[in-house]
């Protein structure tokens, strides 16, 4: 049971990784529309917002993934 | 939605490529705390680690809760998570995978006004394009119903198509309503077909299941100038041009034509949807281009299946596809079915306007291409279009462009596809051209099929199913009772002079006349008998309407008895002159109706509201039916007067009459004319007469036989 628990936790630690590397290649698109020269004006705005929301949804997750670890390690008969 | 410099198109759709990847994986990460927060092992081991779990709940909840970071992000799972996802939906708390889609969804729509400059540079298309990425639903509806009102519905759905789907998508993301979310899922992340409205959130599923019937073709033959426009050697606006004389009439084409290499190949050729309301027997109605385009197999490309069964193709042959609009569609169907193409030779498939985006052909050897306009929404209807970011078929041939015609249909029909690809787009024709070379030599045969979405009854089945014989005509045997299995009648009700009518009537024990306020009632009876088994002919009778031969009056009234089906009617119109347009037809007069019949042409249109009857050198009659009253068809009942004898003719039909009861027709007798019915016609007092009432059928089915003796009374 506790196993699953610990599982759970872990994917969440990978997704956490994800997401902070989804913010990075938020950047690298808006860097790439840029220097293209290409970008629409509106585009700054949205990656900004998108990059502070990965920011803090890859904390929600590390923060799960932290307290499932511990549930499952105190869960553990 | 504007740009500073000029952008690169391609530099965009990357863009938007990419973040959709950034929205699967932020969708993916979601999915994976709402597995966590709803797993009963979490809920298993509470009683052990009671303090430990409660902060492992609140803060897998706020993962999944928190709108700073993935927003309302329940989601897969089970029926909890599903419902939580979408009342947060309704709440209008999006996560974060839908904003990056729709940021992914905006740059598609940028992309797509570097060559659509109009979707930018019109204040009311951009006011919409906006309103619907910026989740403004008052102002989304608002900036709709004002470009409604400008432009049209036609034209503004018309302007928006290149982007419909990117629009819609938007919207459905967006708004309040957890339906529509799956289909704008899969339109913006290019996964498959949209399974529902992206308005609604109704299944397009649901919709096409509607379309039921295993598919059925029959041979038919062409018109004559039908024939005379189909090509001759095959190529890419031949095929085409077929279609486009085929029209929109239920049928579909199959050509065979002997290639460069002398061998013998084979072109199906599928017409798109028929306009109107689905009917139920052709798989060409909207229910077919909406089953066809959503589904694997629809009754528009089975009945295809059949008719190429039909044809009898050899083992091995190889089979070109060629279909535009529903019938691109129907034409994939059959490349993506496994057994057709284990039975068939696919070797090409060409689609024309055509939503195919999410079709797949059975045989990777089959080449496909698809050329669509993107002012045109139809191809749109599988939610990629113009914006698409996605490269579904590396492939194929896609020739998506645009030109100066913005308006739909016009740009969907296929005589606009047709000039595009003669005029506009000479490369693309070549190339596909080039592709279809062993299908560009002489046609040695051609077949029209008509096609059904199960298969029809027989022929007349069951109303013109009766014995027959065989009896003389001038022409050799003819059978009767003559069958006829489409036509149009017209009876004309007049008040004529009464002595006359009874003059008419004396010594033949019909009398007296049916009266009107003391006036004879005189029927003038014309109909086109289009396809009988005595050929299409026009017939024209006069007679004076009696109640009946029997010598013992009638208690009852004599009008009901009008309306009386034919068989079981005892009054009818004691014929005072006949007229057909076909030899044939009168040579059997005396045997069909008794006394005489003349030759003269006929001419008899007959509309909903208006008709037109002429006979040469007997009469006119023409004007408005006005509006009319449904009846059965009663069908026709007249007596005559042979060798001291009273015959009863009887015309039994089936289909739908009207009873107009304010006609506003004139009839006219021919001026100067000698003719005997054109004498008899002025003698009643008809020259100029106006009917009393009319009775139409059209599309009637009819059954004529012989006229036979009434037994003394």
């Amino acid at each position: 049971m506790s196993a699953e628990i610990a599982a759970h936790a872990e994917v969440l630690r990978t997704d956490a990784r994800a997401l902070a590397a989804c913010a990075e290649r938020l950047r690298a698109i808006e860097a790439e529309l840029k220097a293209g020269g290409g970008a629409p004006d509106w585009l700054h705005a949205s990656v900004t917002a998108h990059l502070a929301a990965c920011a803090v949804a890859a904390a929600d997750l590390e923060t799960a993934a932290r307290r499932l670890s511990r549930y499952a390690d105190t869960a553990t008969p | 939605m504007t740009g500073r410099d000029d952008p690169d198109p391609e530099r965009l759709r990357a863009a938007a490529r990419e973040l959709v990847d950034v929205a699967l994986t932020i969708q993916d990460a979601a999915a994976h705390a709402t597995a966590a927060l709803t797993d009963g092992a979490l809920l298993r081991a509470l009683p052990r680690a009671p303090s430990a779990a409660r902060p492992a709940y609140r803060a897998l909840l706020r993962a999944t809760t928190n709108g700073q970071g993935l927003g309302c992000a329940f989601t897969g799972g089970g029926r909890l998570s599903t419902a939580a996802g979408k009342a947060g939906a309704m709440l209008g708390a999006e996560s974060l995978a839908v904003r990056v889609l729709a940021t992914s969804l905006r740059l598609r729509v940028a992309a797509v006004a570097v060559a659509h400059p109009e979707l930018t540079g019109d204040p009311m298309l951009a006011r919409l394009i906006d309103a619907a990425a910026a989740d403004r639903d008052l102002e989304a509806v608002r900036a709709l119903r004002a470009l409604l009102k400008d432009r049209g519905a036609v034209r503004a759905l018309s302007q928006l198509a290149p982007v419909f789907g990117e629009v819609l998508a938007l919207r459905a993301l967006l708004d309040e309503n957890p339906l529509n979310d799956a289909a704008a899922w899969l339109i913006a992340t290019g996964k498959g077909f949209a399974t529902a409205d992206p308005i609604t959130g109704m299944s397009n599923r649901a919709i096409a299941v509607l379309d039921t019937g295993e598919g059925a073709a029959r041979r038919v033959e062409l018109t004559a100038a039908e024939s005379a426009r189909l090509c001759t050697r095959g190529s890419l606006l031949g095929f085409l041009g077929n279609i486009s004389t085929l029209g929109t009439t239920g049928r579909a084409l199959i050509q065979s034509v002997e290639g460069p290499d002398g061998v013998i190949r084979h072109v199906l050729q599928a017409p798109g949807m028929r306009a109107g309301r689905p009917d139920g027997e052709s798989p060409q109605d909207l229910l077919g281009a909406f089953s066809s385009a959503v589904l694997a197999s629809s009754p528009y490309s089975r009945a295809l299946a059949e008719a190429v069964a039909d044809y009898g193709l050899p083992p091995g042959a190889e089979l070109a596809l060629v279909g535009h609009s529903a019938g691109g569609a129907a034409i994939m169907n059959l490349a993506q079915d496994a057994d057709f193409c284990a039975r068939h030779t696919v070797t090409h498939a060409v689609a024309v306007g055509s939503p195919v985006d999410f079709k797949r052909p059975a045989d990777p050897r089959t080449w496909v291409a698809s050329v669509t306009n993107q002012h045109d929404i139809i191809p749109t209807l599988d939610g990629q279009g113009a914006g698409t970011c996605f490269d579904l078929h590396p492939d194929w041939y896609v020739v998506d462009y645009g030109d100066a015609t913005h308006l739909f249909p016009l740009c969907h029909g296929i005589e606009h596809y047709l000039a595009n690809l003669a005029d506009d787009l000479p490369e693309a024709r070549e190339h596909i051209d080039g592709r279809l070379t062993p299908f560009r030599g002489r046609v040695v045969r051609s077949q029209a099929y008509l096609l059904f979405d199960r298969p029809p009854d027989p022929e007349g089945f069951p109303f013109l199913t009766v014995p027959t014989r065989a009896v003389d005509g001038p022409e050799g045997s003819v059978e009767l009772p003559i069958r006829c299995r489409d036509g149009d009648a017209l009876t004309a009700y007049f008040a004529a002079h009464p002595a006359v009518a009874a003059g008419l009537l004396e010594g033949t024990g019909l009398g007296p006349a049916v009266r009107v306020a003391g006036r004879a009632l005189v029927a003038v009876h014309a109909a086109r008998n289009r396809h009988t088994t005595a050929g299409g002919y026009g017939e024209l009778q006069v007679g004076v309407v009696v109640p009946g031969p029997s010598r013992r009056r009638s208690r009852s009234p004599v009008w009901p008895d009008l309306l009386r089906a034919a068989d079981l009617r005892r009054s009818g119109s004691f014929l005072v002159g006949s007229a057909v347009d076909a030899t044939t037809v009168r040579a059997l007069g005396p045997r069909l109706w008794g006394g005489e019949t003349y030759l003269t042409s006929l001419d008899v249109r007959l509309g909903a509201r208006s008709a037109h009857v002429s006979a040469d050198l007997i009469l006119t009659l023409r004007g408005r039916l006005g509006p009319g009253l449904p009846l059965n068809d009663p069908g026709l009942v007249g007596y005559a007067r042979e060798a001291g004898a009273v015959l009863r003719s009887c015309v039994r039909t089936r289909g739908r009459a009207r009873l107009h009861a304010a006609p506003s027709l004139r009839l006219a007798v021919a001026p100067r004319s000698a003719h005997p019915l054109a004498d008899r016609l002025r003698e009643l007092g008809l020259d100029g007469a106006r009917p009393l009432l009319c009775l139409s059928a059209t599309t009637r089915q009819a059954l004529r036989d012989a006229a036979v003796p009434v037994p003394p009374g």
